[in-house]
């Protein structure tokens, strides 16, 4: 799977720890994303996944570390900004614009690398109006991609489960990312649904040339599809590496099953 | 994929084609506001022709306030305030601006003359100062949501009521002149009202009385103020307001700089709550208690009994809810009761307001009616 992956770093997170009161939810998180790659983030429920996907995204700001987007430093901007300079995320519990159509979701995204104003849009320039259909072109040919472009001029929050889900990749592709995370992108699909979505997020980061970081529960998606994974347990990566090794890690058997005297046999299987 | 930047650099649109969709629906509007005001208002007289500026006035105010409240989903009760705002400031820009100019504070000029035009550049200017409120009124928007907001834009309405209540009598014009425009800052008549502001909005049709084209001028603004909405909702711009109603993390996450969305719909709103007030003022007077609380009251229930975020919907809104209080003055002492239980029913009936989030041509029964069908819906 290492195909894509160059030297280049686009997004290093160094140290990165965050409290909550006396709750370390994240403590002395180190990551380093190269152009292209595909990583995983897994860990048991509360380890602090999506924690470290807010601190990325600027939802919350680091205690401690530092966030770098190429040659970019992210710390203090706000999410707003960091979409601007190429971070683009999918939500787990889905966050669509549920009253606009599927297009118009994907279409706000796209407004991130508009260059025409407000008044532009009043008056309707023509420099406007290019804009504005390059923008429908390519929030069409992103639906299209995904699968849902037949779904184009339906209410979001009207739209099965699964292609919500397809939606929210939709959406975060159409800002430019550099890097794209996705915050459980199979959660509640079925074994088929599973499958494609493997496939597309396989796709996506190769045509869109974007480094993909995943949180996800799906144990075999995450060994079968990943460069590199990261385990989290209460805050702490407790392992990182290439699937072989994270599998026969003890430190992960124990996070998720508990130590080995209680169910050694029963773990190896459930985490393989 | 291509890039947007690839993509726009690619697109070739068409100069004067553009150009001329763009100024096609103003030019219809100003057409549409001068029949209202040469054919229209003398057919149906005086008493009906204050109806139809009532009507445009209720429009510009509810048509804006969707901006803030339909839109971006900041929940604004200070119109009024912004009205008020305006409204002072075009008036006073009249009274005492005429008063330098040309020595009395009557109208000036015929149609579309001096004074017209002085006029509706003090409404402007009126805009921007409620604008400029506007602006202020938008940053504590930026911390507070919901209810929170509300008092806050509440407390913004009482406070300029309060204000305007302090202030001395309106000079008489010979004082005026002998203190000027600066000395006469704060004589805008104080709890009595602005009176004698020069009656440039008044339902006398024009061709009676040289300089009375007010359902002209207002509608001008109206169909700029309809214009403006249409195309802020269909651009990156209107799509982002949109977006930070429906979940403003995600609107965040995708690059919608929401701080900024929020304050340029208040400064928008506002703007034409401001020349509202300046249209509402030059009736003849203007009374600080006219514009309070009831009043912003008044332009929310439009704005949500049209649909939050439906332009048709407030316009629409508008009509019906200036038009039915007047239909209903034969019933006179219940008449207030029918409306509020009208008022009660409707929201039973449909509690997302008429049209929802849509706009008429976008509701199912509209389409079921006069609807092509789309290659989509076609069986």
């Amino acid at each position: 799977m290492s195909t894509a992956v160059t030297s280049e770093p686009v997004l290093t997170a160094q140290h990165l720890s965050l409290a909550f009161g006396g709750l370390k939810a994240v403590a002395d998180f180190s990551l380093t994303l190269r152009a292209g790659a595909l990583a995983g983030l897994i860990g048991p429920n509360g380890a602090g996944k999506t924690t470290i996907f807010n601190l990325l995204t600027g939802v919350y700001q680091p205690d401690q570390g530092e966030i770098f987007l190429g040659k970019q430093r992210l710390n203090g901007l706000k999410p707003s900004a960091r979409a601007k300079a190429g971070m683009a995320r999918t939500f787990q519990n889905i966050r669509l614009f549920g009253e606009l159509s599927v297009l118009d979701n994907v279409r706000t995204a796209c407004g991130v690398r508009a260059k025409s104003g407000l008044v532009g849009a009043l008056l309707r320039t023509p420099g406007w109006r290019a804009e504005e259909r390059a923008i429908t072109e390519r929030s069409m040919d992103l639906l299209q991609t995904l699968g849902i472009a037949g779904r184009a001029h339906e209410q979001a929050k009207s739209l099965p489960y699964g292609d919500q889900r397809r939606l929210e990749i939709a959406r975060a592709l159409a800002t430019e990312p550099k890097v794209l995370l996705l915050d459980e992108p199979v959660a509640g699909m079925n074994t088929q649904e599973k499958h494609a979505m493997r496939s597309m997020i396989q796709q996506i980061r190769v045509d869109f040339e974007v480094a993909v970081l995943l949180i996800e529960h799906d144990m075999g998606l995450v060994m079968e599809i990943c460069d590199h994974i990261t385990v989290l347990d209460h805050g702490t990566t407790i392992a990182a590496g290439v699937a072989a090794d994270i599998q026969n890690d003890p430190a992960v058997i124990e996070a998720y099953l508990g130590a080995p005297d209680d169910a050694a046999s029963e773990g190896a299987d459930g985490v393989a | 994929m291509k890039t947007l930047a690839e993509r726009t650099a690619a697109q070739r649109p068409n100069v004067a084609l553009t150009a001329l969709l763009s100024l096609a629906p103003l030019a219809v509007g100003v057409i549409a506001a001068f029949l209202l005001q040469a054919v229209l208002a003398p057919a149906v007289g005086p008493f009906y022709a204050k109806l139809v500026l009532d009507v445009g006035i209720a429009i510009l105010l509810s048509v804006s306030l969707n901006i803030v409240n339909g839109f971006a989903g900041q929940f604004s009760l200070g119109h009024g305030g912004f009205m008020l705002v305006g409204g002072y400031t075009a008036a006073y820009l009249t009274y005492y601006g005429s008063i330098a100019l040309w020595g009395t504070a009557e109208i000036h000029g015929g149609f579309m003359e001096g004074g017209d035009i002085f006029f509706m550049v003090a409404c402007v200017v009126g805009g921007i100062v409620a604008a400029l409120a506007g602006l202020l009124v938008g940053l504590p928007s930026l911390r507070l949501r919901g209810d929170y907001l509300a008092i806050v834009t509440l407390g913004f309405g009482e406070i300029m009521r309060v204000v305007i209540q302090r202030t001395g009598d309106v000079l008489p014009v010979a004082e005026a002149k002998q203190k000027g425009m600066l000395g006469s800052l704060t004589n805008v008549g104080g709890s009595l009202g602005f009176t004698d502001v020069p009656q440039y909005v008044s339902p006398t049709p024009w061709l009676e009385k040289t300089g009375h084209a007010g359902i002209f001028f207002t509608y001008i603004f109206v169909a700029i103020c309809v214009v403006v909405a249409f195309r802020l909702k269909a651009s990156s711009n209107g799509r982002a307001l949109l977006a930070v109603r429906e979940n403003e993390v995600a609107a965040e996450a995708m690059g919608v700089v929401t701080a900024r969305a929020k304050v340029t719909a208040f400064v928008m709103a506002a703007f034409f709550a401001g020349i509202a007030g300046g249209l509402f003022g030059h009736q003849s007077t203007l009374s600080p208690s006219e514009l309070g609380f009831q009043k912003s009251i008044d332009i929310v229930i439009m704005v949500v009994l049209g649909g939050m975020g439906s332009i048709s919907g407030a316009v629409l809104a508008a009509i019906v809810l200036t038009l039915l209080p007047e239909a209903l003055r034969n019933f006179s002492q219940y008449r207030m009761i029918i409306y509020a239980l009208s008022l009660i029913a409707i929201m039973i009936a449909r509690p997302q307001g008429l049209f929802g989030t849509k706009e008429i041509w976008e509701t199912t029964w509209w389409r079921r009616l006069f609807g092509r069908r789309t290659k989509a819906e076609a069986p």
